[in-house]
């Protein structure tokens, strides 16, 4: 059968343009219509250190970053001593040498291509070209479409003169004819270019960004924390443009801070971090619940505790974005499984809080965050935009009036016969305070109800597979790893395996009875997430009837479809 | 403080006192401190309607129930983060911060320095009464070593800090100190602070009848003495000077006062520079991520 995708991982010393590479080679393949998704991991360290970028390119549509890769690049030793274990019978092997830093053994089966990508720049005094010498070496090797590549290169480095550019495009000529000289002994190639299609390149983050601009987003507080700074990055270069502002804050906690007192004030508002800024801002959470004061907190989960895995990817804050802080202090949490989720949940969300008045946290992840993926060009026009309920100027105004949908009228600060408090004490209908346990009783359950009916008003948890038929195994999933499993379930549905996929995008308040409808039509559930205790695990058994099969891995990176279905293979 | 509100309104100082009966104890300090806020506010004649009043915790936290205007109560130590997003994404309005000792500089003293440097324009009226009222009374950032209270049966291990020197340092633009037991005087430098475009802060002393036995209304009536006449209050060096307290005296009035642009104000340069306004076509910021 013929392969449809092409995985090339490229690999070696932060700094000696590994990133770039992924993206030229990422950007060509995406002009040349073909999808596109790329995952990188690089190191906590500003400089040096392992980076690795991973491009996966194909025809048709693709969900994850894949199994492994097909295609290996390795600039340096390093590299290849962190993925020789990786090079098996059928992969193609690119490497510096000669003059490279190391000399590999090449094991039996591999298709190897030595280029002497070192030497070569050297030879042009240009040592930072080097990159530019692999690239053009797979070009030719790979079918990457160089007419689009060099359009991509010369897009990217006229601005940095033409000598610059000339010397560039010198090596990635030399590259080419240094593979042209190499016999080519593996199939491997990247499919041709089809008529291009409509599509943006963007990663999880800056789409992120995207959607809380297109949401009419007002403003904007953060405080920088890795993998969440490109959606400050993101939105400060573009928010402004939109008449938006954006502060960075002295710390997660005056972040939302800033959020509550902005959204108190009328405006849209949100902030980005990850999990040890979201445990900060649990305390302003609950604030944010009881004063009834909408935000939206975006949390690209990395691993944890305490500092953890600071650039590596987890989702492992599920416990903490519906539990986290004190109290009963209900609010929506939501995630999103891929690029496009991040631009159309964002504005969700926004929606979301400023019709229920109440904080919503929507989780990302690493993954995601810097993963790049084409998409189709979003239409900003076909985005619906949701305003706060305002009072309609009759009668008393009381903040937290009791309503038929528990959702209490605001007023924004200058409307004139409105003035109130929203305070973080419990209170009257009015605001005063009031610690008498009919109010306490009577708020919680408002605060609880408001948001209650999202379960069916949200847009219903996607089945994958026909709902009705029976399954033995039914994989129950959220966020990133919801790409996996939808891979994993097509490919095990062709081997003829009665497998479906569930994927919860609601994840508090839980749609229970879409997870027990499922689950009644499945022998068995198995629920993989990437983090240590099975977190969605335990809200499906302490929610539901459901005995769900625990599949955590926690490594810092993400599943391959492989591993979802040699696991379920296990359940048959 | 934004000037859009002023002058809307002719309202007598008991006009702005909201229907909430005070919670204080007989002879706090702050009943001084909320009258001269209501003075300054009548004086002003600032709308209600526009005037956001924020707080955290405390007994000066209360602040807000007992004023006629929009208002916020926030958590223990964030009211200045709130209400530097109030401020920054709605300059029309005119935003206060009413806290105290430990509010603004113990658990909210990460806040303090950035509401300075970034010359947010509010307010802050810092209700000095060197205790913890509200949890019956632990010593403060700003007790004397001499207080035994509640958590310090022996004398405090530790000494006071100088918010008047911290906020100088920091850049806040209006720094000025009152008493509680002079309301006019208490009244005149909040009006100053209000008019002040940028980020004004007044340290108030407030006397702690029921937990502070020894900063009594005497003693700071014997701390206080009005800043020298002649003070240079666009004097960086004198006005720290001053805040050093020379001869043990701390000084009463507005120390210093500078004109730098605000946060929202440098915001808005930002936006003028992208051409930046509500109508952009999103289409174009789409375009740049075609491959």
């Amino acid at each position: 059968m013929e392969k449809k995708d092409l995985v090339i991982r490229i690999a070696g010393e932060g700094g000696e343009g590994i990133i770039s590479t992924g993206d030229f080679i990422a950007a060509a393949c995406a002009r040349a219509g073909l999808e596109v998704y790329t995952f990188k991991t690089f190191p906590a360290e500003i400089k040096g250190g392992y980076a690795m970028y991973q491009v996966r390119a194909s025809s048709e549509t693709l969900y994850n970053q894949g199994d492994t890769f097909d295609v290996f690049c390795a600039f340096n030793g390093e590299a290849y001593e962190l993925n020789k274990h990786l090079l098996k019978p059928g992969t193609a092997f690119v490497y510096d040498y000669p003059g490279g830093d190391f000399e590999p053994e090449i094991p039996e089966g591999v298709h190897a291509y030595p280029i002497p990508m070192s030497k070569t720049a050297k030879g042009l005094k240009q040592y930072r070209a080097k990159n530019m010498v692999a690239m053009g070496a797979m070009s030719v090797l790979f079918n990457i479409n160089e007419e689009t590549l060099i359009r991509v290169l010369t897009d990217k480095f006229t601005s940095k003169g033409e000598e610059v550019l000339r010397l560039n495009l010198e090596a990635f000529e030399l590259g080419k004819k240094m593979a042209a000289e190499q016999s080519k002994t593996d199939t491997y190639r990247v499919a041709d270019a089809q008529e291009p299609k409509d599509v943006i390149i963007i990663s999880g983050n800056d789409a992120v960004g995207l959607g809380a601009v297109i949401g009419k987003l007002d403003f904007f507080s953060a405080y920088p924390i890795t993998p969440a700074t490109e959606v400050a990055k993101y939105v400060s270069t573009h928010l402004p443009k939109c008449g938006g502002v954006l502060v960075q804050a002295e710390d997660e906690i005056a972040s939302l801070a800033q959020v509550l007192g902005a959204s108190y004030a009328g405006k849209k508002s949100m902030t980005a971090t990850s999990g040890p800024g979201l445990a900060l801002m649990s305390e302003l959470l609950g604030m944010s619940t009881m004063s009834e004061t909408p935000a939206l907190v975006v949390d690209v989960q990395r691993g944890g505790p305490s500092t953890g895995l600071p650039t590596k990817h987890e989702q492992s804050d599920l416990f903490l974005a519906i539990h986290g802080g004190h109290g009963d202090s209900p609010r929506v949490v939501m995630s999103v499984e891929d690029v496009k989720d991040c631009i159309d949940m964002t504005v969700d969300a926004l929606n979301i809080a400023e019709e229920y008045q109440t904080p919503v946290v929507l989780l990302s992840d690493g993954s995601l965050a810097f993963s790049t993926q084409t998409i189709p060009r979003p239409d900003p026009a076909s985005y619906t935009i949701v305003d706060r309920r305002k009072w309609d100027g009759q009668g008393e105004f009381k903040r937290y009036l009791f309503t038929d949908d528990n959702i209490s009228p605001m007023a924004d600060p200058g409307t004139p016969g409105a003035m109130h408090i929203a305070t973080g004490l419990e209170h009257s209908e009015t605001g005063a305070p009031n610690y008498g346990p009919v109010a306490h009783e009577a708020n919680h359950r408002k605060r609880f109800n408001k948001i209650a009916p999202l379960v069916d008003k949200y847009k219903p948890t996607e089945i994958d597979g026909d709902p009705d038929e029976e399954a033995d195994v039914g994989i129950i999933t959220w966020g990133s790893t919801i790409g996996v499993a939808r891979e994993a379930i097509a490919r095990m549905r062709e081997e003829g395996i009665k497998v479906k996929g569930f994927y919860p995008k609601l994840l508090y308040p839980m749609p229970v009875k879409q997870y027990e409808d499922f689950a009644a039509k499945c022998k068995k559930i198995l629920v993989p997430e990437v983090n240590f205790q099975g977190q969605l695990s335990h809200f499906i058994r302490a929610e539901t009837s459901i005995k769900p099969i625990p599949y955590t891995i926690c490594g810092g990176l993400p599943f391959t479809p492989i591993m979802m279905i040699e696991k379920t293979k296990e359940l048959l | 403080m934004s000037v859009a509100a002023f002058n809307q309104v002719e309202m007598k100082p008991k006009d702005y006192k909201s229907e909430v009966p005070t919670t204080w104890c007989p002879g706090c300090g702050h009943f001084g401190i909320l009258n001269g806020t209501y003075k300054a506010l009548s004086e002003l004649g600032v709308d209600p309607t526009k005037f956001v009043n924020i707080s955290g915790i405390g007994c000066s936290s209360r602040m807000p129930y007992f004023v006629n205007s929009y208002k916020m109560h926030t958590l223990h130590g964030r009211a200045g983060a709130v209400a530097t997003g109030t401020a920054v994404a709605r300059p029309d309005l005119a935003v206060c911060v009413s806290g105290g000792d430990g509010d603004g500089f113990s658990i909210g003293g990460g806040h303090m320095p950035h509401m300075a440097r970034k010359n947010v324009n509010m307010t802050y009226i810092l209700m000095d009464n060197g205790i913890y009222g509200l949890t019956k009374g632990q010593y403060s950032p700003t007790s004397r070593p001499e207080m035994k209270a509640y958590t310090t049966p022996y004398g405090g291990p530790e000494e006071p800090m100088n918010p008047l020197l911290y906020m100088l340092t920091y850049g806040a633009t209006y720094v000025a100190q009152a008493f509680a037991g002079k309301p006019n005087i208490c009244a005149e430098l909040i009006k100053g602070a209000m008019e002040h475009n940028g980020f004004a802060y007044v340290n108030i002393f407030s006397q702690c009848p029921t937990f502070n036995k020894i900063d009594t209304i005497q003693h700071y009536r014997d701390l206080v003495e009005e800043v020298p006449e002649g003070h240079d209050a666009s004097d960086l060096g004198a006005a720290m000077e001053l805040a050093r307290r020379p001869g043990g005296k701390a000084p009463m009035g507005l120390l210093y006062k500078a004109n730098k642009p605000t946060l929202r104000e440098n915001l808005d340069k930002i936006i003028e520079k992208v051409g930046g306004h509500a109508d952009y076509d999103i289409n174009q910021i789409i375009a740049r991520s075609k491959p």
